[in-house]
């Protein structure tokens, strides 16, 4: 997966580069507008992270230059301190998903991914098999080696989220935000207590443990070190 | 385009005001007078003239009667003595002239065209111009009774040109004093208003010395006129309420910057003591990630702290829509279901209300705050309940929960931000103080209220929420 970041604050501009690069992406950096422009129009990218304020040339300017030429790469917009304006905008003419400065990269990370698999190979819809973990998501049951688990709806919900982003580094913030659709800083005690006991159900009585603590960060179900 | 005209429609200033008008109510004033005094005059000249006429007249009248037959011009010549610029005429019922001044105005005619009246009626005196000089004069007819033999028509005329003169030269006169009058009298009105602002420059100057350092110093209302007691009153409380948004904003700044430092000192520190040496990198790893925990404390700190620098700057700001609190609470519910059963208490909804508007998500926050603290302070096994209650203007949402009484002394102010009770400030598990700040600053950008209660068996925090928004 080959990403373009237009960014011109060199120390966002290079962790984020960095970041991405470790996460598996190829990834390309502009530290102008016209740069940025030139390297989208001429090449192909599987996703463009784009900042407005931009020397040279704005951020809505290039977009609107690349969706007037038919290009419909997934675009992920950086707008300046939650002003509204810029976001309406930046969706109006055809980001994908906007993101407000300053940001966390487990964040970043997260959205990019969410931006990929839009556009990729759709998650198979009624089952998602993980290790000797297997949930039915049309009949919303789970079951671990052959043994059915009890979950209640919300730690189902929570167990689909982490399987759907298997590997992925879930902040407790996006957990908060689609399971409970609480969109906004919480006690964030509540998403430790509720993965502790979707542990005590689904790892507890089992190996390999699935559900893994990144501390700091969030949670990701995944193989441990494979 | 610069509104050249904007001047026009400013109200007009007070000199101009105050001077206009005085200068208006002089004017009035000075002109009735003028007509007052001048119609006088005239009357008093023409009554004058009138019983001089009148005795004259009453003259010629003995005059004829000692004549007899009227024939006697010599005798009707004398009958009038020592009276300057006096003319009169005396015809018999025929028409012809007895008798005739030699100079004067031409009196048969004017006996001719004048209808003559009885000798009492002297209001009918007319007054006319003839030869460039001015008469007053009446006709009269006698005769017909015992001591006249015939009957007689009678013209008598003065001249007024003297009167004339003298109205003329004295309207004249009062002409300029009112002038003058009206001169000196809106000059003194506007030095009067001026004199009468003095105060106001310098209550004015007064107002200039209070920079944003001296923002204590008041204006003395007792030191000005009546008049402007008020406005000085006014103007102390402005500034009372300015002092506090003030106080309260540097207060804030000095706040901040102590609640960021102590984890940035740690952070710091932590840093220093981990290069200090070699380590393994395990040791490593451990150290960052700690210190990335400590980020995100301080990262949720600082995007609280912005929510409420935005709600309290612009709490206008509001997404409304019609908000079903039940709705809202459940869902809060649902999302500490897993915490409240690990602390071994319990979540209770009572009471209804119909929709109210509102921002949602705003509100779940506030409420998210409460249950949240609420959460944190109830002992094992009991019971926080979520209660609404409504009357017609207001919706009142109570969340109470048993636990240990806050002191009323601090109850008063749990909501500031950083505010927490007994110093808790740096005790495991507690938060930055900022939650209730922004549960109130939800409530008020809403137009409501809130408030708490507490005794030795629940502490009790109310939202109280009108039902339409004005
Ligand atoms: N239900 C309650 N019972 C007893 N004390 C309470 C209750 N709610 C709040 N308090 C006291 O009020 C203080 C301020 O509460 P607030 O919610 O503003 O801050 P916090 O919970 O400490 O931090 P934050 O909410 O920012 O994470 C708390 O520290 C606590 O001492
Ligand atoms: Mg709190």
């Amino acid at each position: 997966m080959k990403l373009l970041v237009v960014e011109d604050e060199h120390k966002t501009a290079d962790y984020v580069r960095q970041g991405l690069m470790e996460a598996g992406f190829v990834v390309d950096l502009a530290r102008d507008g016209p740069d940025g422009l030139h390297m989208a129009t001429t090449e192909h990218y599987d996703l463009i992270v784009l900042d407005v304020m931009l020397p040279g040339m704005d951020g809505r300017k290039i977009l609107q230059t690349i969706r007037a030429a038919g290009n419909q790469v997934p675009v992920l917009f950086l707008t300046a301190r939650s002003s509204v304006d810029d976001r309406v905008q930046g969706l109006e003419l055809g980001a994908d998903d906007y993101l407000v400065k300053p940001f966390v990269f487990s964040e970043l990370l997260a959205r990019v991914r969410t931006l990929l698999r839009r556009g990729g190979s759709p998650i198979p819809h009624d089952r998602i098999q993980i290790a000797d973990l297997e949930l039915d998501l049309a009949r919303r049951r789970a079951t671990r080696a052959g043994q059915r688990i009890n979950l209640t709806s919300k730690e189902f919900a929570l167990l689909e989220l982490l399987a759907r982003r298997q590997g992925e580094v879930l902040p407790r913030s996006l957990i908060a935000s689609q399971v409970w659709d609480m969109n906004f800083d919480s006690d964030t005690n509540v998403i430790d207590v509720a993965i502790r006991r979707l542990r005590a159900k689904i790892d507890d009585s089992f190996e390999p443990k699935l559900i893994q603590t990144v501390r700091g960060m969030g949670y990701t179900l995944d193989l441990p070190d494979a | 385009m610069p509104d050249r005209f904007a001047f026009l429609r400013r109200p007009a200033s007070l000199s101009a005001r105050v001077t206009g008008l005085v200068g208006i109510a002089m004017m009035v004033v000075l002109l009735l007078f003028s007509w007052v005094s001048v119609g006088s005059l005239d009357r008093h000249f023409a009554e004058m003239d009138e019983e001089e006429l009148g005795v004259i007249a009453s003259s010629v009248i003995r005059a004829l009667g000692e004549v007899q037959d009227g024939s006697d011009t010599q005798a009707l010549r004398r009958a009038v003595r020592g009276h300057h610029g006096v003319y009169y005429y005396v015809a018999d019922a025929g028409g012809k002239t007895l008798y005739a001044p030699k100079d004067g105005p031409d009196l048969a005619s004017f006996a001719r065209r004048t209808p003559p009246v009885p000798l009492a009626d002297r209001q009918s005196m007319t007054i006319w111009e003839e030869n460039g000089k001015s008469y007053r004069g009446g006709v009269i007819q006698v005769g017909g009774d015992t001591s006249l033999s015939g009957t007689y028509t009678i013209a008598v005329a003065m001249n007024i040109g003297g009167h004339l003169e003298f109205i003329r030269s004295f309207k004249r006169i009062q002409w300029w004093t009112i002038c003058v009058v009206m001169c000196i009298a809106i000059l003194v009105a506007w030095f009067a208003v001026r004199w009468g602002h003095i105060p106001i420059h310098r209550a004015n100057e007064k107002i200039r010395a209070i920079t944003s350092s001296k923002l204590y110093l008041r204006l003395d209302p007792k030191a000005v006129p009546v008049e402007l007691e008020e406005t000085i009153a006014s103007f102390n409380d402005m500034l009372g309420r300015i002092e506090d948004g003030f106080e309260q904003l540097a207060n804030f700044s000095a706040d901040i910057a102590h609640e960021l430092r102590t984890p940035v000192t740690n952070l710091t520190t932590q840093t220093e003591v981990a290069l200090g040496q070699a380590r393994s990198a395990d040791e490593y790893r451990e150290i960052l990630y700690s210190n990335l925990e400590e980020f995100g404390r301080l990262n949720r700190m600082i995007n609280d702290m912005l929510f409420l620098a935005q709600t309290e700057n612009d709490p206008g700001n509001l997404n409304l829509e019609s908000v079903v609190l039940e709705d809202a609470v459940r869902g809060l519910f649902e999302y500490f279901e897993a915490l409240v059963e690990e602390r071994g208490v319990k979540l209770e909804l009572r009471g209804r209300t119909t929709p109210i508007r509102g921002d949602r998500e705003m509100l779940r926050r506030a409420l998210s705050n409460l249950i949240s603290n609420a959460i944190r302070y109830t002992p094992s096994g009991e019971t926080i309940t979520v209660r609404f209650s409504q009357n017609d203007r207001d919706v009142i949402i109570s969340v109470e929960n048993p636990g240990e009484k806050i002191p009323p002394e601090e109850l008063s102010r749990i909501f500031n931000r950083f505010y927490r009770v007994g110093h808790a400030a740096h005790r495991k598990g507690e938060g930055a103080g900022l939650g209730l700040a922004i549960v109130k600053s939800i409530v008020e950008a809403h137009g409501g209220s809130v408030s708490a209660l507490s005794d030795e068996k629940l502490t009790k925090f109310y939202i109280l929420l009108p039902l339409t928004e004005s």
